[in-house]
């Protein structure tokens, strides 16, 4: 479901998407395993959403430059450009609004 | 038009107790559904290091959790995760469970909620206030971090802060004694650069330009301010007892006195685990729980 990004290709890929979310995550983060889970119950209503994910610890300079410190940290991208970030845990409803008003 | 399902038992909360009482309920042939308002796991999703799991010297919790869903998944049992309980009524023979996505309808119940960690005493707005030193803990490489609590959890979490490369950590309890393992408190404390204080409440924040330098500290000998960085806040848990308050009996505290077969005032309502009122919560003793009540809840549905 979710596309694994990498510090050499990251900027490339999110200019060509239209519409999509990025987590930021940490392997051992508990709060980040709880928001895939609502990034894929979201994703299930809409379909259009391209959902990829980046792991902080083995991408530093590609968390640096995105300014994720917080893990998780969730960016909206919408015609090629990160749009809105949030830092920590949303439910699919709050996902949802987020997702919509960025 | 949301789906209906009709089961033999829900069990509510996918921890250790839930999770052993699918096994379980699926090992009896009980149509089961798991249902989870986060990822299963509960809060041992959130322990760095369990050494006190038999079979296993030492285990990240994360891992465990995963071995004990992937046994679950093995058994058919389906999960719901990160589920919105939107209503709930466990007051007739067939017990009425709905969420976002379905509507169950079933026969029997298992209450295994669990725990939730308590919030910060101290109500202002700061961003520098965390829950989680995995999830927010690298920033502070090099910085000073104040740990609230003197638990396990505070200790635990504190150690791997301290393993982060944090300049200094001071820890404070409020209470006259810290209530970690003494192995866990003694690894801390014989650092060189850990304060650790007890009977010292955190009274205010200073900030400087919406950034926080440091906090004004309560302690036995009168109020001082120390700087700090960041706070990380673990302060022991409260039973998650939101969806339910209103139909099951609690005790004073919130946590449900079950008889020793893991029923509660309900008929074919059953709990276990950390929601249930004790003495000890471990993994083990969860599991213990999750078993009792899985086995209840086949001889109420199955009565010979």
């Amino acid at each position: 479901m979710f596309q694994t990004l990498e510090e050499t290709t990251y900027e490339s890929k999110i200019a060509k998407v239209s519409a999509g979310i990025l987590i930021c995550f940490k392997q051992l983060c508990p709060h980040c395993r709880n928001m895939e889970k609502a990034i894929e119950k979201f994703a299930k209503r809409h379909a259009q959403v391209s959902l990829f994910k980046l792991d902080m610890e083995e991408n530093p300079e590609a968390s640096q430059a995105l300014e994720a410190q917080r893990a998780p940290t969730l960016f909206v991208i919408k015609a090629g450009k990160i749009v809105a970030r949030k830092a920590g845990l949303m439910n699919p409803k709050e996902l949802t609004a987020f997702y919509k008003n960025a | 038009m949301k789906e209906q399902i009709s089961c033999d038992l829900v069990i509510l909360g996918g921890g250790p107790a839930g999770m052993t009482a699918a096994v379980y309920a699926a090992q009896a042939n009980l149509h089961t559904i798991l249902l989870d308002t986060a990822v299963t796991g509960g809060l041992v999703n959130s322990t760095h290091t369990v050494k006190n799991f038999p079979s296993q010297k030492e285990i990240h919790g994360i891992t465990l959790m995963e071995k004990m869903r992937d046994q679950v998944d093995a058994l058919d049992v389906p999960v719901e995760e990160v589920c919105d309980i939107e209503q709930l009524d466990l007051s007739g023979e067939t017990k009425i469970i709905e969420t976002d996505e379905c509507i169950y309808h079933t026969r029997s119940v298992i209450l295994g909620t669990g725990r939730k960690p308590a919030p910060f005493y101290l109500d202002e707005e700061c961003e520098e206030i965390h829950y989680c030193a995995v999830c927010d803990g690298s920033p502070y490489k090099g910085k000073r971090v104040l740990v609230v609590g003197g638990g396990n959890s505070a200790f635990d979490e504190g150690l791997y802060l301290h393993q982060l490369g944090v300049s200094h950590l001071t820890l404070v309890e409020e209470m006259d004694r810290f209530f970690a393992a003494p192995a866990t408190r003694d690894q801390l404390c014989s650092q060189e650069n850990v304060t650790a204080m007890t009977s010292t409440r955190v009274c205010g924040l200073t900030m400087e330009e919406g950034r926080l330098t440091g906090v004004r500290l309560s302690c036995e000998d009168g109020e001082k301010t120390i700087p700090v960085d960041g706070i990380f806040v673990f302060m022991g848990q409260i039973p998650s007892n939101e969806i339910f308050k209103d139909q099951i009996a609690l005790d004073d505290q919130g946590y449900i006195p079950s008889t020793p077969h893991m029923e509660t005032n309900l008929p074919g309502v059953f709990s276990a685990g950390d929601i249930n009122a004790k003495t000890f919560r471990q993994i083990t003793t969860a599991m213990s729980d999750g078993t009792i009540a899985a086995l209840s809840a086949q001889r109420y549905l199955n009565p010979r």
